[in-house]
């Protein structure tokens, strides 16, 4: 499989503060990639410096072998679909206008047939049918981060970046949007991966071919959830004593100290 | 069952539809406005006849077309004398209601564009035309001529509004230097807007402080927003210029779309430079503001309405919403002023005043009722 992403000595800092230093990474095609770390640890600031909403100040970022600084922000448009934890806002479109911003990138101004053909499949594919007419702010969280995630999906990209998808959302509606996620980069058609900020451990380790585990804005491991998710390491970044049960290949992150006080 | 992208098309014909519908409106309401006047009242068929019979004889006499222009402020008819009742009806249309009526369309279409433009772009429903700070530029650029008799402008009837509107682009000025930050955000435009309209407005009451009983008056009659003051020549160059700044505005409403949506984040992964569009959009509607406030005063709720009051019929896309909000304020202010001059005639009640009190309940009633659908 070729390298998709490469990330090379990525450094960020904001004027007072360090906040990503020298980073590492390389993310194949069809890939899913989970970020873990506790708040602050610089899960939002490493998506951001590769979707250039903010400047890295120092390293390069390249995408497919190209460096993302050179590019003109249309471009990283075409190939870098980013997804925050929530859109709100004060002028809500109809779903289906909000599906069809994610062809900004490819329009000049008049919608084509064949951006209504991939905004309708994009809608399909995430069972929004029956919402397509619908006012965005009329829907609950877990129908809008669809939308949102339909809208990335019609940008047609090759890498889609998600800062904590399913924070707000029920356990139904979460392991819908991981489900849908994994369906899309294990579509080799698509030839597109996926780097995702996530708190939820155990569905981090149940989705995800691989795992970065960031601590203080550094990467303290980076593999596949059998080699990165150890009780030392979960010690170590999130200081939470644990247990990893391994059930037929799935993995299972029990706590020590509740687990002690409930069962006395 | 349609498909989705059929569903879709269907949608966008139906609102391409209203807002036909609405044109049609607003052009038959300002022929009936022509007709209306505190000279004598015409019935609509008479007006469209004398407006009709006096178009064939305009387009049937190019000679005399060339030799005296209708824009030099010389009726092309004016050769003959106004002895006849229906020369006297055409020279009253064409010399007196013409330009009102037009500028009337003109404010509306301009004023209402730049209140979309600004809502959007800085994301905020509060937002109208005179929130960026243009219209105290104009209110003081019109004070200094007033009461100073200070005047960049030398051409003696351009005096008050020319001075107003070079102090709107002062305005406007600061407003690019502010954008040149990177990091200014939507809120920082509000608040340099609202600063801007402190600073100008004390500088104004300074002003009225020493200002005589006559200038006092000749102020407050200019901030009221009246459409008496321009002629065809003001209204060739309003309409000049805000039919260059529109298409611009339109190019940029997927851009809007991507802002007004989802904030800045979601415009940059949307392939939108949201500062620099933002920049961008907040000059383009200044420009329109500073255009129409500097001849005709303060008129700001149709700014703010127009839009609102789209966005309850067409929906916040802005391919749609922007010739939606223009038509809209155009038909707001064709009506205000109409009723502005006919309902006491011959006093004639400024139009910014007949909009907030027509237009501002309508207003209030359209917004509660479509909260109350949801």
């Amino acid at each position: 499989m070729s390298t998709l992403l490469s990330v090379e000595n990525l450094s960020f800092s904001w004027p007072n503060r360090e906040v990503l230093q020298n980073l590492n990474i390389e993310i194949k095609s069809n890939e899913l990639v989970s970020i873990l770390g506790v708040n602050g640890a610089g899960k939002t600031t490493l998506l951001k410096c590769v979707n250039r909403i903010l400047k890295p100040s120092a390293g390069r970022v390249s995408l497919l072998a190209q460096d993302l600084s050179t590019m003109q922000t249309i471009d990283v448009a075409q190939r870098i679909a980013y997804v925050p934890q929530s859109v709100s806002t004060n002028f809500p479109m109809e779903v289906y206008d909000v599906v069809l911003l994610g062809r900004r990138p490819y329009i000049s101004w008049f919608v084509r047939d064949e951006d209504r053909e991939i905004v309708s499949e994009s809608l399909e594919f995430l069972d929004l049918e029956d919402f397509a007419f619908r006012r965005y702010d009329r829907l609950s969280g877990g129908e809008r981060q669809r939308v949102v995630l339909a809208k990335a999906l019609a940008q047609k990209p090759n890498l889609y970046l998600l800062d904590e998808p399913t924070s707000d959302l029920d356990l139904k509606n979460q392991v819908v949007i991981m489900k849908k996620m994994r369906e899309l980069v294990k579509d080799t058609d698509r030839n597109s991966s996926a780097l995702i900020a996530i708190h939820d451990i155990d569905i981090a380790a149940r989705f995800s071919d691989k795992i970065l585990l960031m601590h203080d804005g550094g990467i303290m491991a980076y593999g596949t959830p059998e080699e990165v998710l150890t009780p030392e390491n979960i010690a170590e970044v999130f200081g939470v004593e644990v247990e990893i049960l391994n059930k037929s290949g799935s993995l299972r992150i029990m706590i020590h100290g509740a687990l002690e006080k409930e069962t006395r | 069952m349609l498909s989705l992208s059929a569903l879709h098309q269907k949608q966008g014909k139906s609102q391409l539809m209203k807002m036909g519908l609405m044109s049609a409106v607003t052009v038959v309401v300002s022929i009936f406005a022509l007709g209306q006047g505190s000279s004598s009242n015409l019935d609509m068929w008479t007006t469209t006849q004398t407006i009709l019979r006096d178009i064939r004889a305009f387009v049937g006499l190019p000679d005399t077309l060339r030799a005296c222009g209708y824009f030099d402020g010389v009726a092309w008819n004016a050769g003959q004398t106004c002895t006849n009742a229906e020369d006297l009806q055409s020279q009253i249309i064409w010399r007196l209601r013409l330009p009102r009526v037009l500028m009337a369309i003109l404010g509306g279409v301009a004023l209402a564009t730049a209140g979309a433009l600004m809502q959007g772009c800085l994301g905020n429903p509060l937002v109208s035309p005179l929130t960026l700070g243009v219209a105290s530029g104009t209110s003081l650029g019109a004070a200094l001529a007033i009461i100073v008799g200070f005047s960049l402008t030398t051409v003696g009837s351009l005096a008050i509004a020319g001075n107003a509107f070079v102090f709107s682009l002062i305005v406007v000025f600061i407003i690019i230097q502010l954008g040149r930050y990177r990091s200014v955000s939507a809120e920082s435009y509000i608040l340099v807007g609202i600063a801007i309209t402190f600073i100008a407005g004390a500088i104004v009451s300074t002003l009225t402080y020493f200002a005589t009983d006559a200038q006092l008056s000749q102020l407050a009659h200019w901030s009221f927003g009246s459409l008496a003051r321009p002629n065809m020549v003001v209204v060739a160059l309003v309409a000049t210029s805000t039919f260059t700044l529109f298409p611009t505005a339109m190019k940029w409403s997927w851009d809007l779309n991507a802002l007004s949506m989802g904030g800045d984040d979601f415009a940059v992964s949307t392939g939108v430079d949201p500062s620099s569009i933002r920049r961008n959009i907040l000059i383009l509607s200044a420009l329109l503001t500073s255009l129409i406030i500097a001849f005709t005063g303060m008129i700001g709720f149709v700014g703010l309405a127009a839009p609102h009051m789209s966005r309850i019929l067409i929906g916040n896309d802005y391919r749609k919403l922007l010739p939606a909000s223009a038509i809209c304020g155009a038909f707001l202010m064709l009506v205000a002023d109409t009723i502005g001059r006919t309902l006491f005639a011959p006093v004639v009640i400024p139009v910014g005043i007949m909009l907030a009190v027509i237009g501002g309940p309508v207003f209030m009633y359209l917004l509660l009722q479509s909260k109350g659908v949801r």
